[in-house]
C-alpha cells in the first residue's frame, strides 16, 4: 500500500517538481526494499549465462562455480543443460581445486522450465553437479532434489544418485 | 397466414439481419400488406412504437419470447424505421436468399419449433468470434468438470495432488504444497504450488483441468488477504 502510494507520488513528483521528487524517490526506494510485491520488483528469472555463480550440490569438493560458457543455447543455459564453469570456492581437500575449469550439469534453476504436459517447475536457487567431459558425475553423492528433465538429457547417473526427484 | 410469417421469420433468423436493401422492401411492402392480418395494418395506422409492440406481441404469442428478444436488438440497433418496414425488410432478406427448406412453409415451421435449439445471437457482430470462443471454452470446462471432481482451489489452501508425470514413465507421484497463485483463463486455468523438497523450495505450475492430475485434495485452508502469495518466497516456509 505504501509502495503504491509512493510510486504514485514519485510519478507526480517527477513531472512537477524536481526537488520534491528527490525526496519522494528516496522514500520509494526505501519502501520498495521493504515491500517487494509490485511488478517492478518481481524478479524476472532468466538463463544461466557467463558470470553466473552457481552452487555445487555434490561431494566433488567445489562449493561455488562461476559459469563461463553455456554449451547449448544462445542466451544461456536452462534446467538440464551443461555448462563450462570455473571453480571459485572449494573445500580444502577435494577432487577439484579452486581455479579449475570444469563441466557441470544444471540441476536446479531459478528460471521456470516448461514440461510437455503444460506444467512448469522452478526452484529457489541455481545449482550444478560437476561432470567430466563424458557426462559422468565426478562426485559420488548428490544433495537436494533434481528434476525429471535430466532423464531426457540422458543424465541417468545423476538421477540414480539423487535422493529426491522433483 | 401467421404460420407463414413464422416460417419466414425463422429464415430471417438463420441469415441474420444483414443489409436491408431498399429496393427490395418497396416491392415487398405491397406483398406484405396484402398478406398481413388486419391487426398489422391497424398497427401501421397508429404511432410507430405501438405498431412495433403490436407486431412483437403478435409474433411473441406464436413463437415465444425468443423471437421478441431477437427482434428487439434489431429494432433498437440504430434503425429508426417504423416497425412494419423492419418486418418488410426481414421478409425481403428471406425472400432474396431463398433456401430449399422454405419451399413448404407450413410443415417447416412445425418441425423447426421442435428440432432447432435456440439460436444464440450476439449483439456486436465484430465481437462474434470472441463470444463464440468464450462459449466453447465454457463448454470444454463443463465437460472436464463432469468427468472428474475438481474442488475449488483458492490461494492459501494446502493441497495434495496425485500427478501422473509423463517423464517419470507414468508413475503417479503425490505432491503436497500451498497454493500461492491461481490464474483463471477458462480451460487453461493454472495454479502455482509451492513446497519444500529436501530443503529446497520448489514451485510448480499446473493446469487445473489437466488430465495428468489424477486427484486433488484440499487438506487445510489458511486465511490470506491477497490473491497472489508471492511474499512467501522470501519467508522460509518451515518444515513443509
Amino acid at each position: 500500500m505504501a509502495a503504491s502510494f509512493a510510486s504514485k507520488c514519485s510519478r507526480v513528483g517527477r513531472s512537477l517538481l524536481g526537488g520534491l521528487g528527490n525526496n519522494l524517490s528516496g522514500l520509494q526506494s526505501a519502501s520498495n526494499e521493504v515491500v517487494g510485491n509490485n511488478v517492478w520488483s518481481q524478479q524476472q528469472r532468466t538463463f544461466i549465462q557467463m558470470r553466473t555463480v552457481l552452487k555445487v550440490v555434490d561431494n566433488s569438493g567445489a562449493k561455488k562455480v562461476m559459469c563461463i560458457q553455456a554449451l547449448k543455447g544462445k542466451k544461456g543455459a536452462r534446467l538440464g543443460d551443461t555448462i563450462v564453469a570455473s571453480v571459485k570456492e572449494a573445500m580444502p581437500n577435494g577432487k577439484v581445486k579452486k581455479g579449475k575449469v570444469v563441466y557441470g550439469v544444471v540441476v536446479r534453476a531459478a528460471m521456470q522450465r516448461g514440461r510437455c504436459d503444460g506444467s512448469e517447475v522452478k526452484f529457489d536457487d541455481n545449482a550444478v553437479v560437476l561432470v567430466d567431459k563424458q557426462g559422468q558425475p565426478i562426485g559420488t553423492r548428490v544433495f537436494g532434489p533434481v528434476p525429471h528433465e535430466l532423464r531426457n538429457k540422458k543424465h541417468v547417473k545423476i538421477l540414480t544418485l539423487a535422493k529426491h526427484i522433483a | 397466414m401467421q404460420s407463414f410469417i413464422g416460417g419466414s421469420i425463422r429464415l430471417g433468423q438463420r441469415h441474420g439481419f444483414y443489409s436491408w436493401s431498399g429496393a427490395h422492401f418497396k416491392a415487398n411492402r405491397a406483398y406484405l400488406a396484402t398478406n398481413n392480418s388486419s391487426s398489422l395494418i391497424h398497427g401501421s395506422n397508429n404511432s410507430i412504437n405501438s405498431s412495433r409492440n403490436h407486431l412483437l406481441q403478435s409474433l411473441g404469442t406464436r413463437l415465444g419470447s425468443q423471437t421478441k428478444e431477437l427482434m428487439l436488438p434489431g429494432c433498437s440497433g440504430g434503425c429508426s424505421m417504423p416497425g412494419l418496414s423492419q418486418l418488410a425488410a426481414m421478409m425481403s432478406t428471406c425472400s432474396s436468399r431463398s433456401m430449399t427448406t422454405a419451399a413448404s412453409p407450413t410443415p417447416d415451421s412445425s418441425q423447426s419449433v421442435t428440432d432447432v435449439p435456440p439460436r444464440i445471437k450476439f449483439k456486436r457482430l465484430d465481437k462474434t468470434a470472441k463470444h463464440i470462443l468464450q462459449i466453447l471454452d465454457k463448454e470444454a470446462v463443463e465437460e472436464v468438470k463432469a468427468q472428474r471432481e475438481i474442488p475449488d482451489i483458492k490461494p492459501g489452501n494446502i493441497v495434495q495432488l496425485r500427478v501422473e508425470v509423463p517423464e517419470n514413465k507414468r508413475r503417479v507421484s503425490t505432491i503436497k504444497g500451498i497454493v500461492i497463485a491461481r490464474r483463471n483463463a477458462g480451460l487453461n486455468t493454472t495454479f502455482r504450488l509451492r513446497r519444500m523438497v529436501a530443503g529446497v523450495g520448489v514451485e510448480s505450475l499446473f493446469p487445473l483441468y489437466s488430465p495428468n492430475i489424477k486427484e486433488i485434495k484440499v487438506l487445510d485452508k489458511k486465511t490470506v488477504r491477497r490473491a497472489k502469495l508471492y511474499y512467501l518466497r522470501d519467508k522460509m516456509n518451515a518444515l513443509r
